[in-house]
């Protein structure tokens, strides 16, 4: 067998991609399409008293102005996504899911109150502005530390507060471990809002045949299948009758996931009333406001530790940002919850959380979704521990870490998927030792820092560790066929974003199945193509998705050993699969090829024996016992300019343990993207609200991303522990990239400043904020 | 928003006063202004032509004036809207006789801004504002100059407003070359802008009656 699990292939997908020739849902043009623009709030909190369409109705092209009356009973409230929290006692949810078109009330700038069908797209934003609104505004609820006030105005009326959820989490016995301590560091710390910024943004094209009853759609989805089965049943359909295509994608992280956005849902509606397909491209400043966000949470947290730098426990009470509505539940906070012990062996915990809703854009999970929080404040409490004790940032993680013999290691906290989180398998330690060697980090300290900064740089270095959850089910599914071609075919549920799914997943097929990677043919988010599974989420595609293609093929493979057996009148022990042939091992002239076998296995004529079935083709699923937990550390040597505030980025060093590789390029690939989407949120990449609600910088001009200027040279190392939880032994990358980066600009800003004995307790930061920060340290002076 | 300005006028309050009130000189200080009507007592209704950077458009104005005190004060609250965006606000203006026969104008308000105005042209409101305050309010002190010197020559002194575009122009080259340094409090710069607007739209519409 050859081996092609772990090659560093390159990707099947590309040449389709540099040429253009890659679908994309803007690429969709049906004859006689219709283009749709939306009326969206310019207000965060108004009441909407009326609203007048004739104007745009009479523009020549307008094809159709709906409002929420319009909709009549078919207007209502998106469907909860992620059902009612944890079984955890005493847990209140408030569950208030966002709606089609506002009816009375708008809750947030940019939610959509009127929908213009037109010939065209010009058209239809020229009759948005012939619509004439009347908002009546009143006090929006912005600031979530003073949203839970008596005097504060209610986004949801019919609530007694602004309180979405109030969860405790406890393990052990937090008060107790604080009165054994000898020290115990108590901080503030605050995690502001930034956009996934996409380079695609949201988009859907929809076309409903009257005459064959079926709706087609395009949809930038991450999770075609939910949104097939939510589409059907809101609009009265079979699932049978709606077909879901996610084509290729600029990108999903997050919040494409099966949100079941307004657009989402008024777009396939539209289609059917009209009988027309219907396109709606989402624009960059429509992104910026409906398009859902991320990471808001204010802690207040504490870590109670004895003198030699053992952790004894960790508590903290936190809000948590929901935005205008919280169709999501609590996914982001309960990743924060089940990551704020980190990698650490932390045997007490306590952890109260309120969730908050407030006058602005719904909050979903984007790329760490809620773990970047957790570890930001785990990371950060044991520098300062580690300052105030003597201890050695890295040796304080070395006397902290899970042992390798403690798994899998019960965290005892109910996480994202409602049951305790369990620590698949892990070992820590080789991980950290090899990204401080990379890094060169005890000459840095020793020789390299003191040596700079005695020539009067602020150059410093940090070094981090995390853990990932990865790999949640419930399950995915798989179809491969071997065709008449001699080429394998491979269905599956989810979508693709860029994650290289077209190879990794063929390096799992053609290994088992002798062929080459370019002869496997994959489809990912097409629901005509497979319809049973989830979504791409949560870093379990390879995990989820790729076990259950790996399992499908080995049945395939048993197909085409027992009838090649058959053919070749050979024990099935002495055949092997090489080159797209099936050949007995000592007479490699005695062969056939896998595509005869599987004509052989679909016959025209004689009689198909009962028991069997035609086809060389198997169907199968995975879903695993619980998620697979990644680790990694990331280091880095920053410089920072005194005069102008801007850091400069030397070394970037990331070592990764995501069990079993599937193709080392495609995963550092994923981990540069996460590390230049994480440099944005520690540096870049904040959304400013004024106390009225209004996003004050919804253009690229102003919501600064990185570009290639600011992301370093990104140098990655690899271990494997092998995850026992599935055959391949794989962990979830996806989001490792990410969410580690604003704890490690955290301390390597510190130690660069560390004449200036500053503490970061914010992100994201700026040089303007760290000018700010170093301001005011000088005034306490 | 919190907001506050003042300038000083080379000329005595009560003409400065008058200069205001006088809707000729006003609508030329800020060209722009499309109409103005009196719909009550204190209730004015106008639209004006505003282009902010990438931002343009026609916004259309109610203004109530209340609390006025002839030549010294007055209080104005504003709610705009148009394809841009909205702008409500209340302001106070104040002219102030100074001993060296000047007159000091003082605002104080708060203003809110929404829509497109605030979320991409806010990087420029801050420079565009300020520049547009700054000329206009320069224009009115050239017009006010040659009042009060054609009362001391018995002369008409030659005063030639600019144009819009003459004005645009001048507005683009300040945002340019950067004359205005930009403020962390860039929401000061519209709001003065929005209370000088609004200033000007009430005496357009008081002094054509």
């Amino acid at each position: 067998m050859t081996k092609l699990i772990g090659q560093r292939i390159k990707r099947n997908e590309d040449p389709r991609l540099l040429t253009g020739q890659a679908l994309f849902v803007d690429d969709v043009n049906i004859p006689g399409m219709l283009h749709a623009a939306f009326l969206r709030s310019d207000y965060a909190h108004a009441y909407l008293r009326s609203i007048e369409v004739s104007a745009a109705l009479n523009r020549p092209g307008v094809v159709a102005v709906i409002t929420a009356q319009d909709m009549g009973d078919e207007w209502q409230p998106g469907p909860p996504l992620v059902s009612p929290p944890p079984t955890v006692k005493g847990v209140i949810f408030n569950s208030r899911t966002q709606v089609p078109l506002a009816r009375d009330k708008v809750r947030h700038v940019g939610e959509p109150i009127a929908l213009v069908i037109a010939e065209n797209r010009y058209i239809a934003e020229d009759a948005v502005e012939d619509i004439d609104v009347d908002l009546d505004p009143i006090e929006a609820v912005v600031d979530l530390e003073t949203a839970l006030d008596r005097s504060a105005p209610l986004v949801h009326a019919d609530l007694d507060s602004n309180l979405a959820a109030h969860l405790v989490q406890h393990r052990g016995d937090y008060a107790a471990a604080r009165s054994e301590a000898d020290l115990v560091i108590k901080r503030k710390i605050v995690i502001d809002r930034g956009a996934a910024a996409a380079m695609e943004n949201r988009g859907i094209v929809a076309d409903w045949d009257a005459k064959s009853e079926h709706l087609t759609v395009w949809d930038t989805t991450q999770a075609p299948i939910p949104i097939r089965n939510g589409l059907a049943q809101r609009l009265g359909l079979s699932v049978g009758q709606v077909r879901v295509i996610a084509p290729f994608m600029g990108g999903g992280f997050g919040p494409k996931m099966m949100m079941f956005y307004p657009e989402e849902l008024l777009i396939p509606w539209v289609s059917m009333k009209l009988g027309r397909p219907v396109k709606w491209i989402e624009d960059r400043r429509e992104n910026f406001y409906a398009t859902t966000q991320e990471r808001v949470q204010v802690h207040e947290a504490e870590m109670a530790l004895n003198k030699h730098g053992r952790v004894l426990g960790v508590s903290h009470n936190f809000l948590h940002d929901s935005g205008a509505y919280d169709p999501y539940g609590l996914t982001i906070p309960l990743n924060t919850q089940s990551h704020v012990l980190g990698a650490y062996d932390i045997p007490n915990y306590y952890s109260d959380l309120k969730v908050v809703f407030t006058n602005k854009t719904l909050t979903t999970p984007i790329r760490g979704a809620g773990r970047p929080q957790g570890i930001f404040v785990v990371e950060r409490l044991l520098d300062i521990a580690a300052k105030e004790l003597g201890i050695d940032p890295v040796e304080i993680r070395m006397r902290n870490f899970i042992p390798p013999e403690a798994f899998p290691y019960e965290r005892e906290i109910i996480d994202q998927a409602f049951a305790p989180l369990i620590l698949d398998s892990g070992n820590y330690k080789p991980v950290l030792e090899k990204a401080a060697a990379m890094i060169g980090y005890e000459r840095f300290v020793r020789d390299e820092g003191p040596r700079l900064r005695a020539e009067g740089r602020h150059v410093g270095i940090g070094i981090v560790t995390f853990i990932e959850t990865t790999g949640v089910g419930p399950y995915e599914g798989a179809r491969v066929t071997v065709e008449a071609s001699g080429k394998i075919r491979v269905a599956t549920g989810v979508g693709t974003q860029g994650q290289g799914h077209f190879t990794s997943f063929a390096q799992i097929v053609a290994e088992q199945l002798g062929v080459g990677i370019e002869d496997v043919h994959l489809v990912t988010g097409d629901t005509s193509d497979f319809h049973w599974g989830t979504g791409t989420f949560a870093s379990r595609g390879a995990v989820v998705a790729g076990n259950a293609i790996y399992a499908s093929t080995q049945v395939v493979r048993e197909k085409i050993l027992k009838l090649a057996s058959k053919v070749l009148e050979a024990p099935e022990e002495e055949l092997e699969i090489e080159a797209g042939q099936v050949r007995v091992a000592d007479i490699p002239s005695l062969s056939i090829s896998l595509g005869e076998l599987a004509l052989l296995a679909n016959p025209l004529r004689g009689a198909v024996q009962p028991g069997t079935e035609p086809g060389l083709e198997a169907t199968a699923y995975f879903g695993p016992q619980y998620g697979a937990a990644a680790f990694g550390v990331h280091a880095m040597i920053l410089e920072v300019d005194p005069e102008t505030m801007m850091v400069e980025i030397k070394r970037y060093v990331v070592v990764e343990d995501c069990g079993t590789i599937l193709n080392p390029m495609i995963l550092e690939g994923q981990i540069h993207g996460g590390v230049a989407m994480g440099i944005g949120n520690a540096y870049f990449e904040k959304l400013i609200y004024d106390e009225n609600g209004q996003l004050l910088n919804a253009s690229l001009a102003d919501y600064l991303i990185p570009s290639a200027g600011e992301v370093p040279r990104i140098e990655v190392g690899h271990e494997e522990t092998r995850s026992p939880l599935n055959p391949l032994g794989t962990k979830g990358a996806g989001e490792a990239g990410t969410i580690p980066v604003p704890a490690l600009f955290a301390q390597a800003l510190e130690n660069a400043l560390a004449d200036l004995d500053i503490e970061i307790l914010e992100m994201p930061l700026s040089p303007n904020r760290l000018f700010e920060i170093l301001q005011k340290k000088e005034k306490e002076k | 928003m919190k907001l506050e300005g003042e300038y000083t006028f080379d000329g005595p309050q009560a003409e400065v006063w008058k200069l205001i009130r006088d809707p000729e000189v006003l609508s030329t200080a800020l060209p722009g202004t499309q109409s103005l009507e009196q719909v009550s007592e204190n209730e004015y209704q106008g639209d004006m032509n505003l282009r902010i950077g990438p931002v343009a458009g026609v916004f259309s104005g109610k203004i109530i004036v209340s609390d006025e005190v002839p030549p010294e004060s007055c209080r104005l609250t504003v709610e705009g809207k148009g394809k841009p965006g909205f702008v409500n606000g209340t302001g106070d203006v104040q002219l102030i006789a100074q001993d060296d026969g000047k007159t000091l104008m003082k605002y104080a308000g708060e203003v809110q801004i929404g829509g497109r105005l605030a979320s991409v042209g806010q990087r420029l409101i801050d420079t565009a504002s300020k520049s547009i305050i700054s000329q206009g309010l320069d224009t009115l002190n050239r017009a006010l100059q040659a009042r009060v010197a054609a009362q001391v020559t018995g002369k008409e002194v030659e005063y030639t407003p600019p144009s819009e575009s003459e004005f645009a122009a001048s507005v683009a080259k300040d945002m340019a070359a950067g004359a205005f340094s930009a403020s962390r409090m860039v929401w000061i710069g519209i709001a003065i802008l929005i209370i000088v607007l609004i200033v000007v739209l009430v005496f357009i519409s008081r002094g054509g009656n």
